[in-house]
């Protein structure tokens, strides 16, 4: 790698103009960016987490700022893979940028069960799998603290698609270099790292979770440090691209998530506040280029 | 289609209107020349980078070249809001949401609860009769609407009692649209003493904490009788108060 790095990437075998991929969750299934024209900039979107059955998420509310951050709970509320391989895929597939479809299970079945289905669809290049879900199925901790877990789940997804999928991994609890190797042994090609990190804010009144499924998903610009350390030990690790996710809101962010070894990079919770900020973080990062 | 843009628009004027309470005035003819009533913008407080969200606040009306907020200061993002100066530049993105479904030559009755009455400005201005119903704690909560019919919990304007006591079998009768905007539990309140019969035409406006203000985050999301929820954001915040799924709506507390 040479360094200060191109924000020109290969990945998974193509060009990519940018490194930055729209995080899961923070874009939808990409049908209203093509509404808001908001897509200059973009490498690549990922598509909101899709079950099997459909999810109507948690019970409101499920967003609280923090002074520093944003909590979310949003559920992984989505409509079903059978109706996002007939109804939304369709419209995605007019996007300008490769898609890629986030995947959530409840069961190390799942995951595979989803990726089956979608394999009908020719709307996107491959899959994100979030392990970060609780696994339902099997005590409720998340799939990704596991590595022996990852691997089965990894292995699953490996045997029903030909297409790239990314694990993307938890930072909450386990290893995530461990768990970062599982997923590259039972066939992904590449990981994603971090995801949000556990937060909670407490009534401190009544006692009370103001998010009612208690614990949440925390996100923030200062979480970037601990972002750019886990890529940078997962990076060292495994031989699959890095896929950054969490802690963006400047272009010298992004820079030193791809300094740090990152191949592309997700940004999330920026794009509530600029719904274009791909496009103004390249401009950040072809100025910083220009000095 | 959405004919949301994001804007930076100039401010115009900063008024306080009541304790803790601010107009603030954008120049932004790009969002006044689509916007229709029950309409929302998604406003950055601060250049910074906290906070992480915009705020979303109801258009209250339109001005000249451009719109008027009117907003409670509740915490850090509307305090920065109240800082704003004529001449200081915002980024907004708007108009969002679907707004009040409005008929042509509508006779409207409006029922507001303190603060949530901010936004019936634009709504008056664009139907042909409007009757409005206000209830409030007190003086220092009322808007000040050219005619209208107040009440406050304490006495301090108009009768002593709650916008429900306001709301009669005629008012309801004569209104094409009722409108009601205000604190969940005075909607819940006025949604309860208005007979079956009248209630088709009832419509809500919601608010909830938002992420994005356009659909993709999935967080505003308001609870619906049919199970499920719908997204504050761009399948309201107006809704029927038929497809309102009450008592979760209450349950969320907000």
């Amino acid at each position: 790698m040479s360094f200060p790095p191109s924000v020109s990437r290969n990945f998974w075998g193509r060009d990519f103009d940018s490194p930055i991929m729209l995080a899961s969750g923070t874009s939808g299934f990409g049908e209203e960016l093509l509404d808001l024209q908001c897509l200059a900039g973009v490498g690549a979107v990922v598509t909101k987490a899709v079950s099997f059955q459909p999810r109507a998420g948690n019970p409101p509310p499920r967003l609280l700022e923090t002074p520093f951050g944003l909590l979310n709970s949003i559920g992984l509320a989505n409509p079903g893979v059978h109706h996002v391989l007939k109804h939304i895929l369709p419209v995605a597939a007019g996007l300008p940028c490769p898609l890629l479809i986030n995947v959530a299970g409840e069961s190390v079945e799942e995951f595979a069960d989803v990726v089956r289905v979608l394999e009908k669809s020719s709307a996107h290049i491959g899959y994100e799998i979030n392990v970060s879900c609780p696994n339902v199925a099997d005590g409720g901790a998340a799939f990704g603290v596991d590595p022996e877990v990852v691997l089965q789940v990894s292995r699953g997804v490996s045997r029903v698609t030909n297409r790239p999928f990314s694990v993307k991994l938890t930072p909450n609890g386990g290893d995530m270099v461990l768990s970062a190797k599982a997923a590259v042994k039972g066939g992904a090609s590449a990981v994603t790292v971090c995801n949000t990190f556990l937060g909670m804010h407490m009534d401190w009144k009544t006692g009370k979770s103001v998010i009612k499924r208690k614990v949440a998903g925390y996100t923030s610009p200062a979480l970037l440090p601990l972002v750019v350390a886990r890529v940078w030990q997962v990076a060292n690790a495994v031989s699959v691209p890095v896929i950054s996710s969490g802690g963006v809101s400047t272009g010298e962010d992004v820079l030193q998530l791809l300094a740090a070894g990152a191949t592309m990079v997700q940004v999330g919770t920026r794009l509530m506040r600029r719904p274009f900020a791909a496009a103004e973080l390249m401009d950040e990062m072809k100025k910083l280029a220009g000095e | 289609m959405s004919t949301a843009r994001d804007f930076d628009c100039q401010v115009t004027y900063v008024e306080q209107v009541l304790p803790g309470v601010v107009k603030v005035a954008f120049d932004c003819s790009g969002i006044s020349s689509s916007a229709a009533p029950g309409q929302f913008v998604q406003i950055e407080p601060s250049a910074d980078v906290f906070p992480v969200t915009r705020r979303p606040i109801t258009i209250n009306r339109l001005t000249g070249s451009g719109f008027e907020l009117l907003f409670d200061v509740v915490g850090r993002g509307t305090e920065l809001m109240a800082r704003m100066q004529p001449g200081d530049i915002a980024r907004v993105l708007g108009p969002l949401g679907s707004g009040w479904k409005i008929p042509l030559q509508s006779n409207c009755l409006l029922i507001g609860g303190g603060l949530g009455a901010a936004g019936f400005q634009f709504l008056i201005d664009s139907v042909d009769s409007a009757r409005v119903l206000i209830g409030a704690s007190g003086l220092e909560r009322v808007i000040p609407f050219g005619a209208c019919h107040v009440v406050t919990e304490d006495g301090s304007v108009g009768e002593k009692g709650l916008v429900t006591s306001l709301v009669t079998e005629k008012y309801l009768a004569e209104a094409d649209v009722i409108a009601v905007c205000g604190p969940v539990a005075m909607m819940e309140a006025v949604w309860g003493v208005i007979p079956e019969k009248y209630r088709g035409k009832v419509q809500i406006s919601t608010e909830s904490r938002m992420g994005c203000g356009w659909g993709v985050c999935d967080g505003c999301s308001i609870p619906m009788l049919e199970g499920g929820y719908r997204k504050c954001c761009t399948e309201g915040p107006v809704f029927y108060g038929t497809e309102i799924d009450w008592k979760r709506w209450k349950e969320a507390g907000l």
